[in-house]
C-alpha cells in the first residue's frame, strides 16, 4: 500500500514547463468572463487556495506548507482536475470532491487504503465549481510567466493598496 | 448639587436606552482609567480592567458566586452578534481572539478588522452595543501580510480613552463614551509587513505595542506612544543592531538581523516595583532555515526585560537558540513571588511552545527551573539544569543540530516528527494562575508535526530577489496528523503537574482562573466548559455551536456574576481539516455571556 501512496503521491508532481505556451487574447464573452470571475471567487475566498498558493498561483512557503507553483505545473487539465478533487496524500493538499476515497474515484484508492494518509479535507466543490476554478486558473494562471501589475488589479480590485509595490 | 447631579444622570440613563445622542452616552458612573487603579484591580473585582486580569498576567477573577457548588446552574444570559468576519488578504473570513475589558457595566470588545464595540452590560439581560468605531482597514492590504489570521486580541483603558489598535498599523485614541477618536497613530507599516494584533499594555501615559510579521522579513520592535499626543516614546528593537548586544548572535555576517524576526504579538506583563515589562519575542526570520542566520538569533524565541520609562532592555532571555522550529515565544510570562527551594524568588514564568515550562528570576534573567509540560517532546533530551539550555545545544557550531530528524536542514529539508509541533505547546493562547492554589493553568496544543526547510534568498535591500510583504519563511510547515490539547496544572515552583485533562481537540482560546475554585476554557468544537481547579474534571459545559479561539473573563455588575467569552474562530486548515466532525462548521462572530 505505501508503494500505491508513493504513486499518488508523485504521479502530481509540478515540473516546470519547458516554456510557456503564447496565448491569443482574444476578448472574453460576457458569459465567459462571469464564468472566470466565479472561479477567481473559488480560488480566492470560497475555497481559499491563494492562502497555499498566492493569489497568482505561484506557490508559497509558510503555514499553508510548501506549496508548488500552478503557474509552472505541467499536468494536463485531466490531472489537475483530478488534483482538486482528490488532493495529494502525504503532501498536504486537500482533497474537494465530497465523496473523494468513499469509492475509487481518486487514485483508485479508499478512505480505508489510505488510513492515517489521508489528505486533509478542504471546502467542498461541486462537479461546476472544481471547473470553474480549473477554468479560471488555466485561463489566468497556468502557463503564464510572472504575473504583472494589471494580473494583481484584476485579483484583488483597485481600492486596496494591495498592488502597489507592483506597480512599475 | 448633589441632587441634581444625579437627577441629570438619571435622566441620562434613562435617555439611554432609547436614543444614541452623544449626551445619551455619557456614562453616569465610570471613572477614569488610572495607573492607580491599573496597580489596584485586586481592589475592583467587579471589572476587568487589563487584558490578562492584571499586570502580573494572572487571569484571575477573584469572584467566587459561580464556584464548584453553583456553576451547575451556569447558563447563557445573553448574546450580542458582532461583526468583522468579512474576508481579506489570504483569509477566507475573520477570527475572534480578544479578551474583553469590562468597567462599571460596559464591556469593550474588538474584531478581527480592529471594530472596537462598546457593549452596555449592566441590565444583565441584554447587551446594548452603545457605539462601533470601524477603522476601515484596507484588508487586503493588510490581511495578506498577517501570518495568522485576521486577529485583535483587545483594548486598554486610559484615562477616559480607549486605545486600540488596527491590523494595518494603527493605534487609536476614542472617547469611552462616544467612540469619536481623539487621534490616530500609524506605527506598523504593511509595506514592509508590519501587523499589529496585540492589545496595547498601557503604562502611566503609555500605549506599548509591536508587530506581527515574523515570517516575512520584518525586524520587531516593542514602541511606546505618549497617549496625551499620540506621538512616539521610544522604540526598541527586539533583534538588536549592529554594536548592541546580542548582535554578536547574527553570525552571517551579511546583516541578515535587519530581516531578523522577533516579531511581538501578544500583551506583556509588568512588574510595576522595578518599572520593568517582560516581552515575549517570536521566532526569527527566517522560520525554517537556520543555516540563513548562523549564531543564536537573539532575541528571536525569548523573552527580554525592558524599562518601561525609556525602553532600555535590561535583560534577555532565549528558550531556543538558532531555532529551527517557529518556537515562537511571544505568549505571557506572568509574574509571582513564591518559594524555591525554601528561597524566596521573584518569579517570572512561561508555558512556552518549545513544550517547556520555565521559571526565570525576574531580577536578573537567571534560570530557576524548567520542566516538560506538554505529552511529547523530542527536538532535544532535557534542559541543563543551570542554564535552562536544551541539553542538546552546542556552543561550539553555529547552526544548532537538535535531535536528528526533528527539524529540516538544506540538506535534508522534510523532518521527521517534531514534538510538540510548530504550533507549540502553548501557542499565544493565555495561561491563568490561580494564587490561592498556586497553580498555574496550561492550555495546550498536543501532538506532532513535520516542519521543511526551503533556502531562503535574500532580501532585494541585501542583494537578493525576496521584495517587501513577500514570504520569508524559509520553508513550511507540514501536518498531516490530527493534534489534540490539553490542560495541564502545574506548581509553578517546581514545574510538578498535578493535574492533567486531554483535550479533543487543540486549545486555541486561553484559561480563565476564577476563585469560586473553576478553570474556564474554550473549546474549537464551540463548547465552553468550566473545570475543577484541583482536579481539572469537568463540571460544567455549554456548547455555543461554534468555535471558540477567544480567552474567556468574568465580571460583575449589581452583585451577579458572569462569565464572558467572544466566540467565532478561523481554525488552521490544517488542524480542522483533519477533524472530520469540524468540517462543517460554519462561523459566527458574537459575544456570549452566561449567569447563574
Amino acid at each position: 500500500m505505501a508503494s500505491k501512496i508513493a504513486i499518488a503521491a508523485t504521479l502530481v508532481v509540478l515540473a516546470p514547463l519547458a516554456c510557456a505556451p503564447a496565448r491569443a487574447q482574444a476578448p472574453l464573452s460576457p458569459e465567459e468572463a462571469r464564468a472566470i470571475e466565479f472561479g477567481k471567487e473559488i480560488y480566492k475566498v470560497k475555497a481559499n487556495c491563494q492562502y497555499c498558493h498566492k493569489w497568482d498561483g505561484s506557490g508559497d512557503t509558510g503555514y499553508g506548507g510548501v506549496a508548488l507553483s500552478l503557474r509552472k505545473t505541467a499536468l494536463t487539465r485531466e490531472q489537475f482536475t483530478e488534483v482538486v478533487k482528490c488532493g495529494r496524500p502525504l503532501k498536504g493538499m486537500p482533497y474537494h470532491d465530497q465523496y473523494a476515497y468513499t469509492d475509487k474515484r481518486c487514485y483508485g484508492m479508499t478512505r480505508d487504503d489510505l488510513g492515517k494518509d489521508m489528505p486533509p479535507m478542504g471546502e467542498y466543490l461541486s462537479k461546476r465549481e472544481i471547473e470553474a476554478v480549473v477554468n479560471y486558473l488555466f485561463a489566468k494562471d497556468v502557463g503564464h510567466g510572472e504575473s504583472t501589475y494589471q494580473d494583481c488589479v484584476d485579483f484583488w480590485g483597485s481600492e486596496t493598496r494591495q498592488c502597489e509595490p507592483m506597480k512599475k | 448639587m448633589k441632587n441634581l447631579a444625579y437627577a441629570g444622570a438619571l435622566a441620562c440613563s434613562l435617555f439611554a436606552t432609547t436614543s444614541l445622542t452623544p449626551i445619551a452616552l455619557t456614562p453616569v458612573a465610570a471613572g477614569d482609567m488610572t495607573q492607580e487603579r491599573a496597580l489596584n484591580v485586586a481592589k475592583e473585582p467587579q471589572n476587568w480592567l487589563l487584558h490578562h486580569g492584571n499586570y502580573e498576567g494572572h487571569r484571575f477573577s477573584q469572584l467566587k458566586l459561580i464556584n464548584t457548588d453553583t456553576v451547575k446552574n451556569l447558563k447563557p444570559v445573553f448574546s450580542v452578534a458582532l461583526g468583522g468576519f468579512e474576508s481579506g488578504g489570504r483569509y477566507k473570513h475573520g477570527n475572534l481572539e480578544g479578551t474583553p475589558i469590562v468597567e462599571d457595566g460596559m464591556m469593550y470588545v474588538t474584531d478581527g478588522w480592529g471594530s472596537v464595540y462598546a457593549i452596555d452590560v449592566s441590565s444583565g439581560k441584554k447587551g446594548q452595543i452603545k457605539w462601533k468605531f470601524d477603522p476601515a482597514v484596507d484588508r487586503p492590504w493588510a490581511g495578506d501580510v498577517a501570518c495568522c489570521g485576521v486577529n485583535n486580541r483587545g483594548v486598554a483603558l486610559w484615562k477616559d480613552k480607549v486605545i486600540s489598535i488596527s491590523l494595518d498599523g494603527r493605534m487609536f485614541s476614542l472617547n469611552k463614551a462616544t467612540g469619536e477618536m481623539d487621534w490616530e497613530r500609524k506605527i506598523a507599516d504593511p509595506a514592509i509587513a508590519e501587523t499589529l494584533t496585540l492589545a496595547p499594555l498601557v503604562i502611566r501615559d503609555l500605549a506599548i505595542v509591536g508587530p506581527a510579521g515574523g515570517e516575512f522579513g520584518i525586524r520587531g520592535w516593542i514602541d511606546a506612544t505618549d497617549l496625551n499626543t499620540g506621538k512616539q516614546v521610544w522604540r526598541t528593537y527586539t533583534i538588536p543592531g549592529a554594536g548592541e548586544p546580542g548582535n554578536e548572535t547574527w553570525k552571517d555576517g551579511k546583516e541578515r538581523w535587519k530581516h531578523g524576526g522577533g516579531s511581538v504579538w501578544e500583551t506583556a506583563t509588568y512588574d510595576a516595583e522595578s518599572d520593568t515589562f517582560y516581552q515575549g519575542v517570536g521566532n526569527a526570520g527566517p522560520d525554517w532555515d537556520p543555516e540563513y542566520r548562523p549564531g543564536d538569533s537573539k532575541w528571536a524565541a525569548s523573552v527580554i526585560a525592558l524599562s518601561a520609562s525609556d525602553g532600555k532592555i535590561k535583560w534577555g532571555y532565549q528558550y531556543t537558540p538558532n531555532d529551527p522550529y517557529d518556537y515562537d515565544e511571544i505568549s505571557e510570562h506572568p509574574i509571582i513571588n513564591a518559594k524555591v527551594n525554601g528561597e524566596d524568588r521573584k518569579l517570572l514564568l512561561h508555558a512556552a511552545r518549545n513544550g517547556f515550562f520555565y521559571a526565570l528570576d525576574r531580577t536578573n534573567g537567571s534560570f530557576v527551573l524548567g520542566k516538560q509540560y506538554v505529552d511529547e517532546l523530542n527536538w532535544t533530551t532535557g534542559l541543563d539544569p543551570k542554564t535552562g539550555r536544551p541539553l542538546n545545544y552546542n556552543p561550539n557550531t553555529d547552526v544548532q543540530e537538535y535531535s536528528p530528524g526533528s527539524h529540516g536542514s538544506r540538506a535534508k529539508p522534510l523532518s521527521e516528527r517534531l514534538c510538540p509541533s510548530h504550533f507549540g505547546g502553548k501557542n499565544w493562547q493565555p495561561s491563568a494562575f490561580n494564587p490561592e492554589l498556586k497553580l498555574l493553568y496550561i492550555p495546550s496544543v498536543e501532538g506532532c508535526n513535520q516542519v521543511e526547510t526551503v533556502e531562503q534568498k535574500d532580501f532585494a535591500d541585501q542583494g537578493g530577489t525576496i521584495k517587501p510583504r513577500e514570504r520569508f519563511s524559509g520553508g513550511g510547515q507540514k501536518t498531516t496528523r490530527p493534534l489534540y490539547g490539553s490542560l495541564k496544572a502545574v506548581d509553578p515552583t517546581t514545574g510538578e503537574i498535578k493535574a492533567r485533562l486531554k483535550l479533543d481537540y487543540p486549545n486555541w482560546s486561553g484559561a480563565l482562573a476564577t476563585a469560586g475554585n473553576l478553570v474556564f476554557i474554550g473549546h474549537a468544537d464551540g463548547t465552553l466548559s468550566a473545570h475543577d481547579a484541583k482536579s481539572l474534571q469537568e463540571v460544567w459545559s455549554f456548547n455555543v455551536g461554534t468555535g471558540i479561539n477567544a480567552p474567556p473573563i468574568s465580571y460583575s455588575v449589581n452583585g451577579k456574576q458572569y462569565i464572558a467569552v467572544l466566540v467565532g474562530s478561523r481554525q488552521s486548515p490544517f488542524v480542522q481539516g483533519l477533524v472530520p466532525e469540524l468540517k462543517n462548521t460554519s462561523t459566527a462572530s458574537m459575544l456570549y455571556v452566561f449567569g447563574l
